[in-house]
């Protein structure tokens, strides 16, 4: 595998606190960085004037003992470690809060931290769980409610032309990505699983331009790359929110090669471009929906299974791990079938249950291992 | 010694055990235990409608299937032995309640049996109408087309009811096929059921974003296995406004051409108002025995209101025998507060039900009754607060119809604001003049543990005094009966400082 390069090192830097130093500097600029939990939350819309949008992490978190008293520890740990934190001042330079009930825990979370720590703005996007016209209207509808907030409480040009201004800006961004993310298709792909995960995350965790001349770099840097040969498996990430880059380095550990990702804060189908025509509310409504292949969508088992099946083909991938959060009924109960479908489709499959940070290793490794070997790699 | 000696003999140990259970709560058992012949009367009156509705029952069955049909039967659906137990509920249930009391909860289990038994018929004999609803999903609608409809979760409630350990082999069923141990019970439950092969398929079925994210997780996989088509509705987040009721009644309007499409069901919408109106008898009834039971002491209480407002109201809104038990339970409520009966003679701390009742522990508020006064006044699941349904045009019909079912328990309480959940907690401990709230907490219930923490500070600050129950809905494994009453006992001595009434 290859030697971490200093641009990784960058990135990893500015991983180790939920606010790294690129959002200190903008905020210190004056602009004003929204905090958001889920990926319905288009972040197009939340780069619109001074606005920049940072996802809501916990790095580092060591326990949620006030969490567990409040949101009981029968909850997802990612809402446990965002309540803790929040209630510990870890979230001080955030604004604005902006949350989608996709799940009860986000739900849950979002009522908690109205109870216990009422943020000066915080927005709550009513997400439908089925796509057709009327609820891509409704969402619509529901995106210009949450703009219109923005721009009564924080003074922000949130007009058409600022809002296309903001989509451009980050069609142009996630191009960027792309174009890196592509490259994972080679047979001998340049970079890591582990190392495109660290770039995914801190573009999430920091303003996107200031974030953008570092990731040209490294753009640079791996295109001067020997391919990675070394590996014994080609793998598809499957699952919700993964923050931490470690969980791919221990399944890297052994020889796996994380080649792709259809993660909550994974690139695929995320990153697709946004249309630059028409009402720009209703574009970014279409491509949240578009984006987001979450288990809440009641009606896209289908199309979850399809894309996960043409990527891994896409890719070339030797097997599939599907990661849950414990407690996620969402991705707990709809991996059932999506299981046994991608078993019938003759892709193996492993299936792991973890939690928000980091933790278990041991068992990870005998895990992925006994899996690669399964595979007969 | 060998195996079979071994068993034979543990079996022969055990019978004398067994056979004195069994006459303890037979009719005979009841008969020697009560020493009150006119409660005896009323026992054996609903005792004896019970059986005759099972006999009319397996014999229209041995008529329309013949013997090989009533083996095919129990083989597909075998939990329907379970049924057999009915009486035996209502053995558990009657323990300690007299006079007009008593008469309500039998009449109660006797309306259950009769409309359970209606609904099976509708499954063996009308499989060509037959719809699969999801339990939050009214059946009106789908009946007023003409249709006949089978909730698919109501057996998953109904069977740890009546004997508490049903469900489990379903619920391992499920775990062992890969679903989330730590889901709600209910939905692992019905999965199992499905995967076993033990529930009707249907021709079409109906599902939800209701009541949680694993009831409507789990319709992927039911839909996969069953292969019928589906509608899923959706019923938005914040759902208080004009915008949401005009999404959700176009949604029912758009399950109505679906069904259309689908099935053979036409919509009658005179059928639909008759419904509606129904309904709105039974709203009326309901909130007049509401009325009644605020007084203290309450002349009703405990399964009379609960099991009612939970089979009649989600499973039989506006039948004749759902209004006419209604009817008879306002009856009874009315002669008993005009006599000055109460329905517990020890009425010393009235509670509500928060969250989904015990289904395998239905009396333990029957034991907190005797032991300690303990009056089950109203739960959140009966709750179910809404004006009446417009039924002047069709479309006052829909937006009625669906700000009922946004507004129905547990569908308002996993949504929108933490208001939905905790107004109306405060508001009924004032409304029904109550000393306690118990809380059941459902371990597989994220949406009410994440609120714990949020009620027990404002109940501190209130005053109340608040019994959090860990228990699990359908799994006894998780936590005992034993350990269930163990809080109780803990909660009502300690903070309550009560004296046992039994010893």
């Amino acid at each position: 595998m290859t030697t971490k390069s200093k641009t990784m090192r960058v990135f990893e830097g500015l991983l180790e606190s939920p606010l790294n130093s690129l959002v200190e500097q903008a905020s210190a600029d004056g602009r004003i960085p929204i905090g958001y939990s889920c990926s319905f939350v288009p972040e197009a819309l939340l780069m619109a004037d001074r606005l920049f949008p940072v996802r809501l992490r916990a790095p580092g978190i060591a326990g949620t003992e006030i969490a567990d008293n409040y949101l009981s520890n029968f909850i997802c740990s990612y809402a446990r470690s965002l309540l803790e934190f929040a209630m510990d001042d870890r979230f001080d330079l955030i604004q604005g809060w902006v949350f989608v009930p996709s799940c009860a825990h986000m739900q849950r979370l979002y009522d908690n931290l109205e109870y216990l720590k009422k943020p000066a703005f915080s927005h709550i996007l009513d997400v439908p769980r089925k796509v057709n016209e009327v609820t891509t209207v409704w969402l619509a509808e529901e995106l210009r409610m949450l703009a219109d907030r923005l721009s009564s409480h924080f003074g922000v040009d949130m007009s058409d032309g600022s809002l296309m201004k903001a989509i451009s800006e980050w069609n142009s961004f996630a191009d960027v990505i792309q174009s890196i993310g592509d490259l994972r298709k080679r047979p001998d792909p340049p970079i890591t699983g582990t190392e495109f995960h660290a770039l995914l995350m801190t573009s999430l965790a920091s303003p996107k331009d200031l974030i953008l001349p570092t990731i040209l770099d490294f753009r640079t840097e791996i295109e001067k790359r020997d391919g990675i040969k070394n590996y014994r498996a080609r793998l598809l990430m499957v699952g919700g929110h993964l923050h931490d880059p470690e969980f791919i380095h221990v399944i890297e550990s052994q020889g796996g090669l994380v080649v792709a990702d259809r993660l909550c804060t994974g690139f695929i189908p995320g990153l697709k471009p946004i249309e630059m025509s028409g009402d720009p509310i209703r574009t970014l409504a279409e491509h949240s929906f578009k984006k987001t292949l979450c288990p809440r969508m009641m009606e896209d088992f289908d199309r979850r299974l399809t894309t996960i099946i043409e990527t891994a083909k896409e890719y070339n991938v030797d097997g599939v791990v599907i990661e849950i959060i414990k407690f996620c009924d969402l991705w707990g109960i709809d991996s059932m079938p999506l299981v046994s479908a991608l078993r019938k489709e003759g892709i193996p499959v492993l299936k792991l249950e973890r939690e928000y940070r980091m933790g278990s290793e041991g068992q990870l490794r005998t895990r992925v291992q006994a899996f690669i070997e399964s595979m007969g790699k | 010694m060998t195996v079979s000696a071994a068993n034979a003999k543990s079996l022969f140990m055990r019978l004398p055990g067994q056979v004195k259970g069994f006459l303890r709560n037979s009719l005979a058992g009841y008969i020697l235990e009560s020493k009150n012949l006119k409660d005896s009367l009323i026992y054996a009156k609903y005792w004896a409608l019970i059986w005759a509705v099972i006999l009319k029952f397996v014999i229209r069955l041995l008529f329309k299937r013949g013997p090989i049909g009533i083996i095919r039967v129990l083989v597909g659906y075998p939990w329907i032995l379970h049924l057999l137990r009915v009486t035996g509920l209502m053995r558990r249930l009657s323990r300690g309640r007299s006079g007009l009391y008593l008469k309500s909860i039998c009449m109660t289990i006797y309306t259950i049996a009769f409309t359970l038994a209606e609904n099976l018929e509708d499954v063996f004999y009308h499989p060509d109408l037959l719809i699969i609803n999801e339990e939050m999903v009214p059946p009106d609608i789908a009946r007023a087309m003409g249709l006949k409809v089978w909730l698919l979760e109501a057996m998953g409630i109904l069977l740890p009811i009546l004997a508490a350990q049903s469900d489990l082999k379903y619920i391992d069923e499920a775990e062992n096929a890969g679903i989330n141990p730590d889901a709600c019970s209910l939905p692992k439950a019905t999965v199992g059921m499905v995967l076993k092969g033990h529930m009707p398929k249907g021709i079409a079925m109906v599902s939800s974003n209701m009541p949680c994210d694993a009831g409507m997780a789990s319709y992927s996989l039911i839909h996969r296995e069953h292969g019928t088509p589906i509608y899923r509705l959706d019923v938005p987040s914040n759902f208080y406004n004009e915008r949401a009721d005009k999404l959700f009644a176009d949604d029912l309007k758009g399950m109505i051409a679906w069904l259309e499409e689908h099935t053979p069901g036409r919509m009658d919408w005179d059928r639909l108002k008759e419904i509606c109106e129904g309904r709105n008898r039974m709203l009326e009834l309901e909130l007049e025995l509401w009325d009644m039971i605020r007084m203290k002491p309450a002349p009703l209480a405990a399964e009379a209101v609960f099991l009612s407002h939970m089979w009649h109201f989600n499973l039989f809104a506006g039948y004749k025998l759902s209004i006419k038990h209604f009817e008879s339970l306002v009856a009874m409520a009315r002669k008993n507060l005009t006599a000055g009966i109460p329905a517990t003679k020890n009425e010393r701390y009235r509670a509500v039900l928060w969250n989904p009742p015990f289904p395998h522990f239905i009396d333990i508020f029957n034991k907190s009754e005797r032991a300690y006064g303990v009056t089950l006044i109203n739960d959140s699941m009966t709750y179910h607060h809404h004006a009446p349904i417009d039924t002047s045009t069709p479309d006052t019909m829909l937006r009625g119809l669906a700000n009922t079912i946004m507004q129905g328990p547990m569908v308002r309480h996993t949504r929108g604001p933490a208001e939905n959940y905790l107004d109306d907690i405060f508001r009924m401990y004032r409304q029904f003049n109550l000393d306690m709230v118990w809380v059941a907490n459902h371990v597989g219930c994220k949406s009410g543990q994440a609120m714990n923490g949020i009620l027990r500070e404002k109940c501190r600050g209130m005053k109340i005094p608040l019994l959090i129950l860990d228990y699990d809905l359908l799994d006894p494994r998780i936590v005992s009966q034993d350990g269930m009453m163990n809080q109780v006992e803990f909660f009502m001595e300690n903070v309550m400082k009560a004296q046992r009434l039994d010893q």
